[in-house]
């Protein structure tokens, strides 16, 4: 019977190196696999899958009809033969009939990616062709959303978010969710460790050999040079390109200390709680 | 009481009015092909349904599709729709649903190819260009009709197994962003549902007559570059394009059936000029695509 397993994580948080990781810990192959041929495991926003569960478009259905119906989506996993991961930006809330988004049927569990904010918001203001203070009101804004135009079609359906510290907590604090917390920082500073630990609650192989070459075959080095020779189809139309830096604390060249305060006054309870913030509220 | 319509050269009789489609005038002795009913469904489907969704299930000759909040329907035997709304919806709602996958079903069950894409009259042939939701279907159909095209239909293509394309009925829907590249005033425009900013665009000078032979059939695609590009598709990579491109594949149940649209494929493959065409992933560039278009069927008649 399947399921799903949730990749879960706010946007630029190291999402997709982690989905990398996951596809070449799956081939167990001699070579890197490639960015663009990423297994077909969609998005849970993607309207392709959606559609084709539902056998209506959703490009007819409205935002909350689409909403009232993901969960009946995902629930349909049950029926795959085998489980599958799916990357998701959604906050972890409630549809408006007050039934869970993700379903608790079709849910297995989630990894749940976390990520200094502080490095989070130059990245998306990258992401989205927008200033660094714009991206920081996004962090802090509980009603943000992705693709959440109603006049035109996007590939993916609306994606509430909500804020950063509201996201976290909406899939780290879920008391019906069995969920593994994965910090950006820990993939770099102690990569064997922290992807042994996540591929382990996945139930996929956690042998040290092959995480190591997993790892070296999703570096950043290795990525990006896929991205530069033949580009990344998920790379939004708005950003140069999409892995950046692929580094933490990059933010201390990037951020004014007004901006660092920002964030900080917006986000730093849950900051300290993830050791972003030493006792006395400094950024670590 | 039925209103008389027609659609892919079916006569239509209706008890939900039907702007989107060409009115015929009811005469003594009409039959209709199809008809909209409705009526009361019971609570689930007969068991000789197999569940193929969460709202869907279908068999060989009958499909039921649930639309929660907005109806559930029963096609059947290519010929009947019966629709049981749900309390308070609109029309509008229900003509979606049932222009869209109902019709979807109706042509797959009476044994039709169903593509998902939108047929241009050429002459005495046609050209089709299909792709996934949000492929750009749409605003190639308008971009077509705005340089002076019939355009066949919009969004459900049936092709017969001789490989000729029924015409549809004369609407493009069109998003508000889109209408707005293309300077169309939505104003005036019935949405296509009331909660929707999406629009019912008239097709002017409808085509009425004959299915014509496909001649080309046009992927549509696209990635990031700068220029609108068509790569002709050869032998072993021509027929699961139009296998993924098929309107609600899913309802091909059976070795049969699945057999059947395999062999109609290949039959449609080795008749036309098939080429995929890929366009930016931004920018506003139908008209590029217009021309590729027309520039590769002068090199391919």
């Amino acid at each position: 019977m399947g399921g799903i397993y949730w990749i879960a994580s706010y946007p630029k948080s190291g999402n997709t190196w982690f989905r990398t990781f996951l596809e070449n810990l799956q081939n167990g192959g001699d070579r890197p696999a490639h960015i663009n041929e990423l297994s077909g495991n969609s998005i849970a926003s993607s309207r392709s899958w959606i559609d084709d569960v539902l056998g209506v478009e959703t490009a007819d259905l409205t935002f909350d009809e689409i909403e009232r119906l993901r969960p009946a989506v995902y629930d349909w996993a049950t029926t795959y033969d085998s489980v599958s991961y799916h990357k998701i930006h959604d906050a972890n809330r409630l549809t408006s009939q007050g039934e869970p988004l993700i379903s608790r049927r079709g849910t297995l569990g989630a990894v749940y990616i976390l990520r200094n904010p502080l490095d989070v918001a130059p990245s998306l203001a990258n992401h989205n062709g927008s200033t660094i203070d714009e991206a920081i009101t996004a962090l802090g804004n509980p009603d943000y959303a992705l693709a959440g135009s109603e006049h035109r079609w996007h590939r993916q359906v609306r994606q509430v978010l909500g804020s950063w510290s509201g996201h976290v907590a909406s899939w780290i604090d879920s008391p019906a969710l069995t969920c593994h917390v994965l910090r950006y920082e820990d993939m770099h500073t102690a990569a064997l460790e922290s992807f042994a630990a996540a591929a382990r609650f996945l139930k996929l192989p956690d042998a040290a050999e092959r995480v190591a070459q997993a790892i070296r075959f999703s570096e950043f080095s290795v990525v990006a040079q896929q991205e530069a020779e033949v580009g990344f189809r998920e790379r939004p139309s708005r950003a140069e390109r999409f892995f950046r830096q692929g580094r933490a604390g990059g933010w201390q060249a990037q951020l004014t200390p007004q901006q660092v305060d920002r964030i900080i006054a917006d986000h730093g309870p849950m900051m300290q709680r993830f050791g972003y913030l030493d006792a006395s509220g400094a950024p670590v | 009481m039925s209103r008389y319509y027609s659609a892919y050269n079916l006569t239509v009789a209706s008890d939900i009015a039907m702007p989107e489609l060409t009115t015929v005038q009811p005469v003594s002795d009409l039959t209709s092909d199809v008809t909209v009913r409705i009526g009361a469904l019971p609570e689930k489907p007969s068991d000789d349904l197999e569940q193929i969704g969460p709202f869907r299930w279908a068999n060989q000759t009958a499909y039921w599709l649930e639309i929660p909040e907005v109806a559930r329907i029963l096609v059947q035997n290519g010929s009947d729709i019966l629709v049981d709304p749900a309390a308070d919806v609109d029309e509008a709602s229900l003509r979606a649903f049932v222009l869209g996958p109902s019709f979807g079903a109706i042509l797959h069950q009476r044994n039709l190819l169903v593509m998902h894409g939108n047929t241009i009259r050429l002459g005495d042939k046609c050209i089709i260009c299909v792709g996934p939701s949000g492929a750009g279907k749409s605003t190639l159909s308008a971009g077509f009709q705005r340089r002076g095209y019939q355009v066949l239909a919009d969004d459900v293509v049936p092709i017969t197994a001789e490989g000729l394309a029924l015409p549809g009925f004369p609407r493009i829907k069109l998003w508000q962003e889109t209408a707005d590249q293309l300077e169309i005033d939505t104003s005036p425009l019935q949405r296509i549902r009331p909660q929707l900013f999406k629009y019912n665009v008239p097709v002017t000078d409808a085509y009425v007559g004959p299915a014509l032979p496909v001649r080309w059939v046009y992927i549509l695609n696209s990635e990031h570059r700068d220029d609108v590009r068509i790569d002709e598709l050869r032998g072993m990579a021509r027929l699961q394009p139009i296998l993924d491109n098929t309107y609600s594949g899913r309802l091909v149940l059976g070795p049969a059936a699945k057999a059947q649209q395999l062999r109609m494929a290949s039959q449609l493959a080795a008749k036309i000029r098939l080429a995929r065409i890929t366009r930016p992933l931004s920018g506003f560039t139908v008209d590029t695509m217009v021309d590729k278009i027309l520039a590769d069927i002068a090199e391919h008649p």
